[in-house]
């Protein structure tokens, strides 16, 4: 059984009086490819705030590689190899993609020993991602679909061991959702790393992951295979009036 | 007992003042992350005005209050159209609203500063009002520092109450609270932005009038006032008229108290320690949740 | 305009130094004066855009440093040698700039501006009960001063050092990481880089110009009080001069300068009330219309052509 990488604990947020994540347990190991969805508001992005040490949790306890990296900045986690995209691509507008890869390159990416010799060029990570031609351009001047792949670029650069992925695919079409899934799924084959995605269309990404984590109203309600997690009642219900039920993968 | 009662009034005297100051501020950049640092020459523009209308025109300081809220309101109404409104509309993001609002009050500070310097010179200036003692529990006042304090505290209730319990005060909250919510419920951001700076810039005229009853006044003496709101703010916690209440109190007590046992001097540390040590231990603001 | 690359940068810097190196035994003392002051404002506004035109941080601190260098040749000039009192204030500027910056830089931009032009008050608060507490005085005299020549060799010395550390942090990893806090700090801190760290070495390295400055500059006053050395005016001209250069820029700043010291020159004596109200006015007007200075104005050109 291979290590465990990331490990939250009990986590909880709590924003004033609202309750964001109620004491959810989460474990990712090296290598697995694990997805998390919930309804609007089941508090999946800030899960992933506090996975990556954007946000300080309320109560529980973050473990990285077996360090307790509670309470520490997120430079930190980046450091010990938590990599992550935002919903909304943040990338560095005036940089080239290609400067925007090598930034955390020449940060996390520095500290991170890595066998993959992949990582250690931004040409290559931009051209693993179909974005080889647009190495020369100002971030702020791509098509919102590939600063959403340079995210992704700009996290590998940091040669993480876990990568988070928020909503990588919000908003494109069901052909492009395929692609990216594909994607995703070849960077964990590839690169041998563990990745963690939200997803809100939920049907592609069952059939891709090999576990599937669901919140709702903050708590987690079912962690494990994707097609027994899809039978769960409790998932189907919280479900009703969202998107509809989960499907199971087509045969 | 005398002798405290009069240092504790003293604190409030000079805390009721920077109450409404800061709440002024509080609402600019609350609302709309308007950072106006040159929100103290409202402040000391408040305070010429008052002492022109008394020496030139002999109107009573009291009475003209009105005339300098109108007058500035309707400055903040111009100033907040002519720079503000296209950092707003155009802005990419927060930061860049903020830090665009801070350079551009910065020459408008300058630009404030230096007009009063040319139409009054820099000598200090100053007027008799109200200087008639006053006893009260083995206490002297003047009664122009009770009259300022009762003002100040008046101001401040009435704008606590205005945005408790009327519409426009419970649309300001709501704006401060969700901008995006607010727009969806039909609150017209476009009238209320120019209004709430306008009211910002009134109470800090206000302020100015109120002060000029009592001290002398020269160009530069806003300028450690736009310090001390943001203190107050830090104080209260942003977005909090009642905090600007207490924290402005408080800090006014801190520093009357802190600076009879160590130097007066050391009035301006005295308010830095306090706002390190707040941001340090509650960064929310002392009377946050 | 394409960056030039860091070692065209010092040579330019080299040469340029040693060309003005000569002109005190070219120029009359006016103009000599007068190269002093651009080479003052030169060294400050490009260590001020080092630090605040990356990160966008906007840093109203400048007088604080200036004054607490000019106090230190104050207190030390007669104890200690001239480029001594110079460095020393420099490092005293920088331990004040590590110190606030501690306190301060992890708030929001909005309030660290703010406070950081509280900064200027309160130190020279802090002096004048400091000197009339214990040395029973006001103001200070200057005595033996270095010759004018010295002096505006030495400032030459730190504006061309200015310049130099100015470009080898843009160029470093330290340049890359305040680039990346200026476009979007947090992004920057999932992406490994230290933030806190990274500020404060910016900001004290920025302050460290201009302390030394201002220890540099303080001869040539031969009374120096509180009130004189803590003026606002030296901050506020600073921010002004890097932002209508273009504080993201190296040569922005440094062209910027040179105009404003000649324009300060002639006009503030004659008018000076009018002549800060214009000065407000057109940073106002700047920040509205053209908030990356003169020089995005050249970038644009460029870029179209």
């Amino acid at each position: 059984m291979a290590d465990v990488l990331l490990a939250a604990k009990g986590v909880t947020v709590r924003f004033g009086g609202l309750i964001a994540v109620d004491n959810v347990d989460l474990e990712v190991r090296a290598g697995e490819f694990v997805g998390v969805i919930g309804p609007n508001g089941a508090g999946k992005t800030t899960l992933f705030h506090t996975l990556s040490g954007v946000l300080v949790p309320s109560a529980g306890r973050l473990v990285v590689a077996g360090d307790d990296l509670t309470g520490r900045p997120a430079h930190a986690f980046a450091t010990h190899g938590v990599a992550r995209t935002f919903q909304t691509p943040r990338v560095f507008r005036d940089m080239t993609a290609e400067q925007n890869v090598r930034f955390g390159l020449e940060f996390a990416g520095r500290t991170r020993m890595h066998a993959h010799d992949a990582f250690d060029d931004a040409r290559t990570i931009l051209g693993f991602l179909g974005l080889a031609d647009a190495a020369g351009v100002p971030a702020g001047g791509l098509t919102p679909a590939r600063q959403r792949l340079l995210e992704i670029g700009m996290a590998l650069g940091a040669r993480p061991r876990v990568l988070l992925l928020d909503e990588a695919a919000a908003g494109l079409t069901h052909t492009e959702l395929e692609a990216a899934a594909q994607l995703i799924r070849r960077v964990r084959d590839e690169l041998g790393l563990a990745v963690i995605w939200i997803e809100h269309a939920v049907r592609v990404l069952m059939n891709y992951v090999e576990r599937v984590a669901v919140l709702h109203q903050g708590r987690k309600i079912a962690d494990g295979d994707p097609r027994a997690v899809s039978k769960d009642p409790a998932v189907i219900e919280a479900y009703l009036g969202e998107e509809g039920e989960p499907e199971k993968k087509a045969a | 007992m005398g002798f405290w009662l009069d240092l504790t009034a003293s604190g409030l005297i000079t805390g009721g003042i920077y109450a409404v100051v800061a709440v002024g501020l509080n609402l600019q950049y609350g609302l709309m992350r308007i950072m106006n640092i040159a929100h103290g020459e409202f402040l000391m523009v408040g305070a010429y005005l008052t002492w022109w209308a008394h020496t030139a025109l002999g109107v009573n300081p009291l009475a003209f209050l009105p005339v300098v809220m109108v007058v500035l309101f309707l400055a903040g109404l111009l100033v907040y159209r002519v720079c503000f409104l296209r950092i707003a509309r155009g802005a990419p993001s927060v930061e860049v609203i903020e830090a665009r609002s801070l350079l551009v009050s910065f020459g408008l500070m300058y630009l404030v500063q230096n007009a009063v310097y040319l139409a009054w010179g820099a000598d200090l200036r100053g007027y008799s009002f109200l200087t008639e003692p006053v006893e009260i529990a083995e206490a002297r006042f003047t009664a122009n520092r009770l009259v300022v304090f009762a003002f100040a505290l008046a101001a401040s209730l009435a704008l606590l109450a205005v945005l408790r319990f009327t519409l426009i005060g419970k649309a300001v909250r709501a704006m401060m609270q969700s901008p995006v919510g607010a727009q969806l419920v039909g609150i017209n951001t476009a009238t209320l932005h120019p209004v709430v700076f306008g009211a910002g810039l009134a109470l800090a005229g206000v302020a100015g009038a109120l002060l000029s009853m009592v001290y002398e006044i020269s160009p530069s003496m806003g300028e450690p006032y736009t310090v001390t709101a943001l203190i107050v703010i830090t104080l209260g916690g942003l977005g909090s008229a009642a905090g600007c209440l207490a924290g402005g109190l408080l800090l006014g007590l801190v520093e009357a108290f802190g600076m009879h046992f160590t130097n007066p001097s050391l009035k301006m540390l005295l308010s830095y320690g306090v706002f390190i040590a707040v941001l340090l231990a509650r960064p929310k603001g002392l009377f946050s949740k | 305009m394409r960056a030039l690359g860091l070692r065209s940068i010092l040579a330019a810097t080299g040469v340029s130094a040693v060309v003005l190196a000569a002109m005190p035994w070219l120029l009359p003392d006016f103009w000599l004066s007068l190269a002093l002051t651009c080479l003052m404002y030169a060294a400050l506004a490009v260590s001020w855009a080092m630090f605040c035109g990356a990160t966008n941080y906007l840093s109203l601190a400048t007088s604080a440093f200036f004054g607490i260098g000019a106090y230190v040749t104050a207190w030390g000039l007669a104890t200690l040698s001239y480029p001594v009192a110079v460095i020393l204030g420099g490092l005293a500027a920088a331990a004040f700039a590590t110190l606030v910056g501690a306190a301060v830089l992890h708030l929001r931009g909005a309030y660290f501006a703010v406070l950081t032009f509280g900064l200027g008050e309160l130190v020279r608060h802090a002096v004048t009960y400091f000197e009339k507490s214990y040395f029973k005085t006001v103001g200070r005299v200057i005595q033996e001063a270095p010759s004018s020549t010295t002096v505006y060799l030495t400032v030459l010395l730190i504006a061309a050092a200015a310049v130099c550390v100015c470009a080898m942090v843009r160029a470093s990893r330290l340049g890359l990481a305040l680039a990346g806090i200026g476009a979007d700090e947090e992004r920057a801190q999932t992406l490994g880089v230290n933030a806190r760290r990274a500020k404060i070495l910016g900001f004290a390295l920025s302050a460290f110009f201009a302390g030394a400055i201002g220890a540099a500059i303080a001869v040539r006053w031969t009374y120096i009080d509180p009130t004189a050395v803590f003026n606002p005016f030296i901050g506020f001209q600073t921010v002004l001069i890097a932002m209508v250069g273009g504080a993201h820029t190296l040569i922005g700043p440094l062209v910027s300068s040179v105009v404003f010291s000649l324009l300060t020159e002639f006009l503030r004596l004659q008018f000076p009330y009018a002549f800060l109200i214009l000065l407000g006015t057109l940073l106002i007007l700047l920040v509205l219309y053209l908030p990356g200075g003169l020089a995005s104005l050249m970038q644009r050109r460029w870029v179209r052509g």
